[in-house]
C-alpha cells in the first residue's frame, strides 16, 4: 500500500521538481535576463509578497471555475440523456452543440458583457460552454454503448425505463462520463481565464487581468508567479475531478466491497474469510 | 391446457421480414420438468425463449403461463444467458438482487434470501466481491441464482454454459441439477450440446433451421439422480444417436 502511494505520488512530484530544477538550469547556463524569464524561485517569490492583493482574485477564479463546472457539466450530463433518449431531438440538438464549439471563445466576451454585464456571470457562461461539450460527447457514447443484452434482462424482469435508467445504464456509463467530466475539468481553468481576459473591466478585478497588469509593469518574475499559480489551480481542478473518479468507481479498483456504511446487518461473517 | 401443464404455447409463429424465425409452434411443459432444447444456429430456439420472455411480441399464436396468458408482455420468467451480465459495479450479493432492484425497493428480505441461496450453493465466501475477481463458473452461478431468486416457477436458460471449458462445464451441469432438485422449478434449456442435453433433461425437443420448427419430441427415460457414469448407458447413447440423427438428417 505504501509502496502504491509512493510511486502514485512521489514520481509525479518527481518530475515537477526536475522540470523546476531545469528551468533553473536553463536560467543559469544560457545566462537568461530576468526580464526574459526568472528563476523558478523569484516567480515563487512574487507570488508570496503579493499574496494579500492575489488571494481574493484567486479565490475568484476558482468560484468562476466551480460554478462553470458545475453548470457546464450539469448541461452537459443533460444534453447527453436527453440526445440518447430521443433520436428527433438528438438529430436537432448535436449539430447545435457542434458548432457552439465552432465559436471562438476568445471572441464570445464582447457579446456576453453586452448581455450580462462586467460580473462575474459572462465568465461562468464561458466555463460552462467549454465543459459541457466533451461531457456530452462522452456521456452520450457510454449511455449508447450500454450492453444490448442487459438491456434486454432488464426488460424480461419487467423494470421500468426509470429504473433501467439509474440502476444499469447511468453505472454502465460511469467511465466515459469521468472522462468528459476529467477533460472538462482541465478545460475548466483555461475558460475561467480566458473568460477574465474577455469580460473584465479592470487590472484589480481578476487574475488574468492581474497577469497583464504585471506585463505593463516589466515584472517578468510576476507574469510568471501568476502563470504557476494558474496551472496550480487547473492541475488541482484535474485531481479532485480524478478522486471523485475513484471514490465513486470502488468495483474498479478492489475486489471485494468494503462493508457498507448503510448497512448494519453484520450477518456476513464468512466473507471475511478471503480477505 | 393439462392441469400439470406450467406453460402452454399455441400456434406461437414469428417472422423477421421474409426470414420465418419460428414456424407456427405448439408446445405444452409440465410444471417441475427440466426441458432441453437443441438445435443448431438460426432454428429459432432463442426467437422462441424470447417470445416466451415477453421480449418478441409473436406475429400470431398464444403464450400461457399457469392460468394467465402472458403473450407479449414481461416481468413473468427467469432468464439467463451464456453472457452472464452480471453488473461490474455490484457486488456477488447486489447482482443476486437485481431482479428486485429493478422493479422495486430491495428489502432486507430480499438480501437475506440472496445470501441464503448463495452460502447453500458455494457462493458464500464471494458475496462482497465484485464479479471481476470471479472466474467464468463463478460468474455463471451468481447469474443463475439471480435468476432463481426471482422465484418465478419458469427459468429460461440459453445456452448458459456455452462459454465454458468441458470440465467446469460438467461441474456446473452436476450443480444446476442439484439446485434445480432443491428449487422445484420448471427448467426450459437451449443448448448446442447433446450429450448436456440428455444429461440435465427429462425431455429434448429437437429443432430444425430454416424455417424454425420443432421437428422432435422425446421422452428421456434415464432415472435420476443422474451421475457422470450415465454419459456412457446404453439409454444414453441411444437417445444421442437418435437426435444427432434428427439434427444431422442420417449422415450421423
Amino acid at each position: 500500500m505504501r509502496r502504491t502511494v509512493l510511486r502514485n505520488v512521489g514520481i509525479p512530484l518527481l518530475s515537477i521538481a526536475l522540470l523546476l530544477l531545469l528551468w533553473e538550469g536553463i536560467v543559469v547556463v544560457f545566462d537568461v535576463k530576468a526580464y526574459i524569464a526568472p528563476r523558478p524561485l523569484a516567480a515563487i517569490q512574487a507570488v508570496t509578497d503579493n499574496w494579500g492583493l492575489l488571494w481574493p482574485l484567486i479565490l475568484g477564479t476558482i468560484r468562476e471555475t466551480i460554478y462553470g463546472f458545475f453548470y457546464g457539466s450539469l448541461l452537459g450530463f443533460g444534453f447527453a440523456v436527453i440526445m440518447s433518449k430521443v433520436p428527433f431531438l438528438h438529430r436537432m440538438i448535436y449539430p447545435v452543440l457542434v458548432l457552439s464549439q465552432g465559436v471562438p471563445i476568445i471572441a464570445l466576451g464582447a457579446p456576453l458583457v453586452l448581455i450580462l454585464g462586467f460580473g462575474v456571470t459572462p465568465k461562468i457562461v464561458i466555463v460552462a460552454w467549454i465543459v459541457f461539450f466533451p461531457v456530452t460527447v462522452n456521456t452520450l457514447a457510454g449511455l449508447s454503448h450500454v450492453d444490448q443484452d442487459l438491456l434486454n434482462l432488464a426488460r424480461v424482469y419487467g423494470a421500468s425505463r426509470w429504473r433501467t435508467f439509474w440502476q444499469i445504464e447511468i453505472p454502465a456509463s460511469t467511465t466515459p462520463l469521468f472522462a468528459g467530466l476529467k477533460i472538462g475539468a482541465t478545460y475548466a481553468v483555461t475558460g475561467a481565464i480566458i473568460g477574465e481576459l474577455a469580460s473584465s473591466s479592470s487590472s484589480g478585478e481578476s487574475l488574468a487581468l492581474y497577469q497583464q497588469h504585471e506585463n505593463s509593469n516589466f515584472s517578468t518574475a510576476g507574469v510568471y508567479g501568476v502563470t504557476m499559480v494558474m496551472t496550480v489551480i487547473g492541475i488541482s481542478w484535474f485531481l479532485l475531478a480524478v478522486g471523485t473518479e475513484v471514490l465513486a468507481t470502488p468495483w474498479q479498483r478492489r475486489s471485494v466491497a468494503r462493508r457498507s456504511w448503510r448497512r448494519r446487518d453484520d450477518t456476513v461473517t464468512d466473507s471475511s474469510k478471503v480477505h | 391446457m393439462s392441469p400439470n401443464d406450467l406453460l402452454q404455447i399455441r400456434d406461437v409463429g414469428k417472422s423477421f421480414g421474409t426470414t420465418v424465425a419460428l414456424e407456427p409452434t405448439s408446445l405444452n411443459i409440465e410444471d417441475g420438468s427440466f426441458v432441453a432444447i437443441v438445435g443448431p444456429s438460426g432454428c429459432g430456439k432463442s426467437t422462441l425463449f424470447n417470445v416466451i420472455a415477453g421480449l418478441l411480441q409473436p406475429d400470431f399464436g398464444e403464450v400461457q403461463l399457469a392460468d394467465e396468458v402472458v403473450t407479449g408482455t414481461a416481468g413473468h420468467v427467469g432468464y439467463m444467458l451464456q453472457k452472464d451480465l452480471l453488473m461490474p459495479w455490484r457486488t456477488v450479493e447486489d447482482n443476486i438482487t437485481m431482479a428486485a432492484r429493478l422493479t422495486r425497493r430491495v428489502t432486507n428480505d430480499d438480501r437475506a434470501e440472496a445470501r441464503r441461496v448463495a452460502r447453500q450453493y458455494g457462493l458464500g465466501e464471494f458475496l462482497r466481491h465484485y464479479p471481476h475477481a470471479l472466474s467464468g463458473g463463478m460468474r455463471q452461478r451468481v447469474a443463475f441464482m439471480r435468476t432463481l431468486v426471482t422465484q418465478h416457477p419458469l427459468l429460461l436458460l440459453d445456452e448458459p454454459f456455452g462459454a465454458l471449458d468441458a470440465q467446469t462445464r460438467l461441474e456446473m451441469q452436476q450443480w444446476l441439477l442439484q439446485v434445480w432438485k432443491d428449487a422445484k422449478r420448471t427448467v426450459l434449456f437451449i443448448t448446442h450440446d447433446v450429450d448436456e442435453s440428455i444429461f440435465l433433461s427429462d425431455r429434448v425437443l429437437v429443432m430444425s433451421p430454416r424455417p424454425g420448427r420443432i421437428i422432435a419430441d422425446l421422452v428421456n427415460p434415464l432415472e435420476r439422480p443422474r451421475v457422470t457414469d450415465v454419459l456412457t448407458d446404453p439409454i444414453f447413447v441411444d437417445l444421442k444417436r437418435e437426435i444427432l440423427h434428427l439434427l444431422h438428417g442420417g449422415d450421423a
